[in-house]
């Protein structure tokens, strides 16, 4: 019982702003809630749409094109990877198919080469082998004319030693015949 | 200790006398201007210093602005169109607003804006206000066409009155739902926050029994929170919904 004073010290006071009622319809409290709300809505709204809307927006925006550009950047990047490894591929086929060129000339020069280094080798050879068979025929012409002057001799030494008749080359010569 | 459950949603001026008189009606300061105030200025300062446009990777601080901002975006975008952005800046300032109000009436002992029908009226007052400006400054007389739906022309004047009724009807319901449900929350705090106090007051075993609604508080507390963001999320996808209607009449339809 000790609060009765201070609750009808409160009703007195407001006079009739504390009476039974449901508070939100009190009527005499509106004006006042309309006039706050106007100039608290209305500095909100100026606050809202001229500094921080745009401020937003900006930062939403900034980033989005950062991004935008990164990938951009990515891509671009990509690309040049992309015809410089295409490049580098297109320099190594032409650098085989060089290579591979350059083999078969080489190739081909050396075979020339050794063909006509066999070729020397073989004239060489069969110029050897002429010479070696024309001293072979030489030699065995001489061998021949020695065997038949030996044979010519020998009759005539028979000849003297039989008969005591000296017979003439000519004449031994043209008794052996063949 | 204030154990009428209505108490909380009692106007008091904290400055006795009244500022001045504005057409003969006295201006207060009260508890409910010192919460408006706080709203307004807290949303504001947050919304402006959190941001800073060059910075790409955001603190957390600017991540909810951004997403504050591009909540809104999205709802009036997918509601309206792009010509519905024009109204970016009042439906982000609506949202913000009924938003910070009924947050910050969750705080034990403040005040909650929201809950009290002159203002939540007088917010749809002012989109009914802005979708019929809009209406008929883009549509003129063909704006009256948003009554009449593709009907056979028997029925036509009996669904004349039937929209005219439903459009007049939107300020009360866009206000009411809003009011009521920041009233039915917190009264229902309020009411299981004296049970409480009562049963831990009666003292034995019914003491203990206190902890029943204790936890119920807090259970409410969390569904509250919810609905505080729920009832701003609607009031805002109301307005887009309408604006929409006063831009493109029937035609999406």
């Amino acid at each position: 019982m000790a609060e009765a004073p201070a609750t009808t010290e409160t009703t007195e006071v407001p006079a009739g702003h504390e009476a039974a009622g449901f508070p939100p319809f009190k009527t005499e409290t509106f004006p006042s809630q309309l006039f706050w709300l106007a100039i608290t809505f209305g500095f909100l709204f100026t606050v809202l749409w001229r500094a921080a809307g745009p401020k937003i927006n900006a930062a939403i925006t900034n980033r989005r094109n950062a991004i935008n550009g990164a990938i951009a950047e990515a891509a671009k990047a990509r690309a040049e990877a992309e015809a410089a490894q295409a490049g580098y591929e297109t320099a190594l086929a032409q650098a085989r198919k060089r290579g591979n060129a350059l083999a078969e000339e080489t190739r081909q020069t050396l075979n020339a080469e050794i063909a006509k280094a066999k070729a020397d080798a073989d004239a060489q050879a069969s110029a050897a082998m002429a010479a070696a068979e024309a001293r072979i025929a030489g030699t065995r012409e001489t061998a021949k004319a020695h065997v038949k002057t030996a044979a010519r001799d020998a009759a005539i030494a028979i000849v003297e030693r039989l008969t005591g008749d000296k017979v003439s080359a000519e004449d031994a010569t043209a008794a052996l015949g063949n | 200790m204030a154990l009428n459950p209505m108490e909380q949603f009692t106007i008091k001026p904290l400055i006795a006398e009244p500022l001045f008189a504005l057409a003969g009606h006295p201006i207060f300061f009260t508890n409910q201007a010192l919460l408006m105030i706080i709203v307004v200025v807290a949303s504001s300062l947050f919304l402006t210093l959190a941001v800073k446009p060059g910075r790409l990777v955001p603190t957390r601080g600017q991540s909810m602005a951004e997403m504050s901002y591009e909540f809104v975006a999205n709802m009036i975008h997918t509601a309206t169109g792009e010509d519905g952005l024009k109204f970016f800046p009042f439906v982000f300032t609506l949202f913000i607003f009924v938003l910070c109000s009924n947050f910050f009436g969750m705080i034990p002992g403040s005040f909650t804006v929201t809950s009290q029908i002159a203002v939540t009226l007088a917010l749809a007052c002012m989109v009914m206000l802005i979708v019929i400006v809009t209406g008929v400054a883009k549509h003129g007389w063909r704006f009256i066409m948003l009554f009449i739906p593709k009907a056979p022309i028997y029925i036509l004047p009996l669904l004349f009155l039937i929209e005219v009724i439903s459009f007049c009807s939107r300020p009360i319901s866009l206000s009411v739902r809003l009011f009521a449900n920041m009233l039915a929350g917190h009264t229902m705090l309020a009411v299981f926050g004296g049970f409480v106090v009562a049963l831990g007051s009666a003292g034995g075993a019914l003491s203990l029994l206190s902890v029943a609604p204790m936890m119920l508080i807090v259970g409410i507390l969390l569904l509250e929170l919810l609905v505080a963001f729920l009832q701003a999320y609607v009031f805002a996808i109301l307005t887009c919904i309408y604006i929409n209607e006063a831009l493109h009449l029937h035609d999406h339809h």
